[in-house]
């Protein structure tokens, strides 16, 4: 991570802190108690990492 | 003989709860987190203001595409809409975003989706506390 010109991330840490950052945030709207929450997070954690690289390896046929 | 086809008028107390639930929706949109606070919900107002702050901050630092009001076409205009949703944040990255948009790499790339994630994340948060002060259950 370089702060020199702004931040430099790559694509699965870019792809990382936005599904964790998103996935707080849906947790804390949609459910009320801690451990609600905490499982929605993980859960929705989960799911945006399995389909953000399933995607991104159906893509990868294409990029030859 | 009652006119049925009119509405029955809302109580009072209705109109002042909705005008409150209104205007705790705008300024939910104008500072995220504080329709939550004013709600007194603490926790999603915390995280709120630090979800949204944190897609700015890093947006702009990764010189993702701030959009503004001279769009060239509906996308454009569409993702104008999208950063004006983080309502002051807007003006935040705007000010973080001093050598302006880099998307020519993916990082600024990246940065032009935090920065719409932000807005849109806000008036859902904006919405959601809206709902709140109108009594459903949220």
């Amino acid at each position: 991570m370089n702060t020199e010109m702004g931040i430099k991330l790559g694509h699965l840490q870019s792809m990382l802190l936005f599904a964790l950052l998103i996935s707080i945030a849906f947790g804390f709207l949609s459910r009320r108690r801690p451990i609600d929450r905490v499982k929605y997070i993980v859960w929705s954690l989960f799911l945006f990492l399995l389909i953000g690289v399933g995607i991104g390896w159906a893509m990868y046929p294409f990029s030859h | 003989m009652t006119d049925e086809t009119a509405a029955p008028e809302a109580p009072p107390q209705d109109s002042r709860r909705e005008t409150m639930a209104y205007l705790i929706g705008v300024a939910g949109w104008i500072v995220p987190g504080l329709g939550h606070a004013l709600l007194k919900m603490w926790g999603r107002a915390a995280m709120c203001f630090l979800t949204v702050g944190l897609l700015v901050i890093l947006g702009a630092e990764m010189r993702g595409n701030l959009f503004n009001s001279a769009a060239n076409d509906a996308f454009d205009s569409l993702g104008y809409l999208a950063d004006l949703g983080t309502g002051t944040f807007y003006l935040l990255a705007k000010s973080l975003e001093t050598n302006g948009a880099d998307v020519s790499h993916a990082g600024g790339d990246y940065g032009t989706r935090f920065l719409a994630t932000a807005g849109v994340l806000n008036l859902l948060a904006a919405l959601h506390a809206y709902e709140a002060a109108r009594g459903r259950k949220a």
